[in-house]
């Protein structure tokens, strides 16, 4: 699978990139996992489940590719969970808690569509990961159908609907563009063809996708480029610390026990 | 042989029947108590309803009620675990317990679909459900204390309430009957996954196996008494109109043949010392469970019961914009 | 061919807006039918149904309910309110005799022994190929 030798700045620009788009799938996919059993709708709770199980499953894939790159003795277990809560490297859009459905649905739409614009920046440089994301965006195709199909309906219903659909957008833009900040070592991933497109880039076509999604709909949010160390937390938020002592306290109870 | 060209002149319904055929004859204009017995000989005869038969007031109230128990036990039966999706302590747990979860929320949804084409509105059964006018099942209404419970649930709980949906897959109701068949496949995975979460810490370390058998020893009392007291055959109106198969001590019966074995090869042990396989009745000996508790909490008053059914009130009060947005609320024109 | 569902009134179906024959309208909740189809080649199956506001979301949902696992490989999604049903069992199962039209109007069995008998043959063997049986074993009709 790593028969493809990369020079020391690439593996840890490559990483560093791993590191980011993993911790965002596994921290969007457990935290709309919470609607499992509860969403508004029976038959959306299902849909909304299969689309966080989908996430997981993303971000175990994405841990599974890290751990050969680290080759430091870790599986794909123990990157997810055996970190302090200072060393995941999730967009800070993800500390925003999935709130209420308008909040979901307008932070899933942010987080695919710029997801959408990260996957389609990989290039070939490192096949391991161009299979992967190729597989990826087939599974993504739903989620995007999904969210636009609910954003849809929440900007055009009356009142309630979407104002609250409008003051979630507006409360997650500052942050939605940390989905596409430039990892340390772009130029590298660059220069090795492991980015085909560099983040700026990224984020100009997702802005312009945002823009012609919502613009139609009336809507106008404010996005702009996220500076390159937006993805580390020296100081995590308490809802992350309060989350993270949560996802850890089976594993922690008996360190080393197989579950 | 009757010849096939000769012409028959057109007869109204009531005399067609007459001839031989008497298909669905309780659809027919025919008085009540004809109709009725047209109906229970097809049922008793082993065959088949669908939503737009004409059914008897009582086999219509009957069949809604049970399958109306058996859709809020889903609904409600998601509670005990979804809050350790949070804490499952690997990635493919994690992704196994969130499908779990969310097969029991589609099972709820087939079975409230079921019970809506039989005249009951899905938002009517959540308001009798939430003020406690219809019921759920004992076991989820305990609470879940550690992993080895998701485990056990998983593994023990879904057996004995697949032994019981097993028998139910020849229901007389046909829409019932089909998703019991849907339902009984989905559920033979979940089965699979708690067994493997039960025996991974059955060969773990010491501490996991004392968690393991000491959740065994909390969820063995629910568990005994999940199919509820015996019956007697005879007078049991869901036998009688095969809605199910069998009784609960048949059920009870099955599950534990099955179970007790496979409980005892990890080593673990069972809280009843009464437990024993009589072979020369043929059946196992076991404690009188205690009906009493299984009363009271059937009732609402369990340890979580309250608690659960709050929690759905508020999220259902939480949520209702969503559902006001996209069902009454007509769409606006682009801006 | 009307459907004879008890307490049409307090269906949820009958709230929102008046449906216009050929238009699945939205924001009503309306039962969906869904027909699957497991692997290339079968045929479409009745697997159930789903509650949506609109044939899109219906769509979703019965991919969901009918096709999460990847247990098919198409879906057809049909708003209920458009299936039209036949249950007139005097079109469908009429009384006077078609045997003609099935392989078990036709049994030749008595006849061809008398014919082998005057011939003085005896029984081809039996695994030939015929044209006169659906090709399943044992169904009847075919030669003996």
């Amino acid at each position: 699978m790593t028969a493809v030798r990369l020079a020391p700045a690439t593996s840890t620009a490559l990483a560093d990139l791993l590191f980011g788009m993993a911790d965002d799938e596994f921290v969007i996919g457990f935290s709309d996992s919470e609607w499992t059993g509860i969403a508004p709708i029976l038959e959306e709770d299902v849909a909304m489940s299969s689309i966080a199980q989908d996430e997981l499953g993303h971000a175990k894939a994405l841990y599974e590719l890290l751990a050969g790159v680290l080759d430091d003795g870790r599986d794909a277990d123990a990157l997810a969970y055996d970190r302090e809560p200072e060393a995941y490297r999730h967009a800070r859009l993800l500390d925003h808690g999935r709130g209420d459905w308008a909040m979901t649905i307008a932070r899933r739409f942010l987080y695919d569509t710029a997801d959408a614009a990260r996957l389609a920046s990989i290039g070939d440089g490192w096949p391991p990961l161009a299979e992967l994301v190729a597989k990826i965006r087939r599974e993504e195709r739903y989620h995007l159908m999904h969210v636009l199909a609910w954003v849809d309906r929440l900007a055009r219903a009356d009142g309630e609907a979407r104002s609250r659909f409008v003051a979630a957008l507006e409360a997650l833009a500052p942050d939605a563009p940390t989905i596409l900040a430039a990892p340390d070592g772009e130029a590298a991933l660059l220069e090795s063809g492991i980015l085909a497109r560099s983040m700026p880039s990224a984020f100009a076509a997702w802005r312009g996708e945002v823009a012609r999604v919502l613009g139609p709909l009336g809507i106008t949010i404010a996005l702009e480029p996220a500076a390159g160390a937006s993805r580390h937390r020296p100081a995590p938020s308490t809802d992350f610390r309060w989350l993270w002592g949560e996802f850890t306290s089976v594993r922690r109870s008996d360190t080393g026990a197989t579950w | 042989m009757t010849d096939p060209l000769a012409l028959d002149p057109v007869l109204p319904p009531r005399e067609r029947s007459e001839l031989g055929g008497r298909a669905r004859a309780w659809n027919e204009d025919l008085s009540h108590d004809e109709r009725y017995e047209h109906f229970e000989a097809h049922v008793l005869g082993g065959g088949k309803i669908e939503p737009n038969d004409w059914m008897p007031d009582e086999y219509r109230a009957a069949v809604l009620r049970f399958i109306e128990m058996h859709a809020n036990s889903e609904l409600m039966g998601v509670l005990p675990e979804r809050e350790w999706i949070m804490r499952a302590p690997t990635l493919r747990r994690k992704l196994a317990l969130t499908s779990k979860v969310q097969d029991e929320v589609g099972h709820a949804q087939l079975l409230y679909r079921v019970a809506e084409d039989l005249g009951k509105p899905r938002e009517a059964m959540f308001d009798d459900l939430l003020a406690g006018k219809t019921k759920f099942h004992n076991v989820f209404h305990y609470p879940t204390r550690t992993w080895a419970d998701i485990g056990v649930i998983a593994w023990l709980v879904d057996a004995a309430a697949i032994v019981a949906q097993q028998a139910l897959r020849d229901s007389s109701y046909g829409p019932y009957a089909r998703t019991m068949q849907k339902i009984c496949w989905e559920e033979s995975v979940h089965i699979m996954h708690g067994r493997d979460v039960v025996v991974t810490l059955a060969n773990g370390t010491a501490s996991q196996r004392e968690m393991l058998q000491e959740a065994l020893n909390r969820w063995w009392g629910p568990l005994m008494q999940m199919h509820g007291p015996r019956s007697d055959r005879a007078k049991d109106r869901d036998l009688h109109w095969r809605i199910k198969a069998k009784t609960s001590e048949e059920l009870r019966q099955e599950f534990l043949t099955i179970y007790v074995p496979r409980i005892l090869e990890l080593g673990l042990t069972l809280p009843d010392p009464a437990l024993r396989h009589d072979k020369a009745a043929g059946e196992w000996r076991y404690t009188d469970p205690d009906w009493n508790e299984l009363r009271t909490v059937v009732t609402n008053h369990g340890p979580m019961s309250e608690a659960r059914l709050e929690f759905r009130r508020l999220n259902r009060e939480a949520t209702a914009w969503v559902r006001a947005a996209i069902l009454h609320e007509a769409p606006r024109a682009a801006a | 061919m009307t459907r004879d569902l008890a307490s049409d009134g307090d269906r949820m179906i009958d709230e929102g807006a008046p449906v216009q024959p050929d238009e699945a309208p939205t924001g009503v909740l309306e039962p969906y039918e869904v027909f699957r189809q497991e692997k290339d080649g079968d045929a479409m199956r009745h697997g159930g149904n789903v509650l949506a506001p609109d044939p899109e979301l219906a769509v979703h949902y019965a991919r969901e309910l009918f096709g999460r696992r990847g247990e098919s490989v198409r879906l057809w999604v049909v708003r209920r309110a458009d299936v039209h049903v036949l249950e007139d069992l005097d079109l469908l199962q009429p009384p006077l005799d078609r045997s003609f039209k099935k392989p078990g109007g036709y049994v030749m069995r008595d006849k061809l022994a008398a014919a082998r008998g005057r011939a003085g043959t005896s029984k081809p063997g039996a695994r030939a190929a015929s044209h006169d049986t659906t090709g399943r074993r044992g169904e009847p009709g075919g030669e003996r």
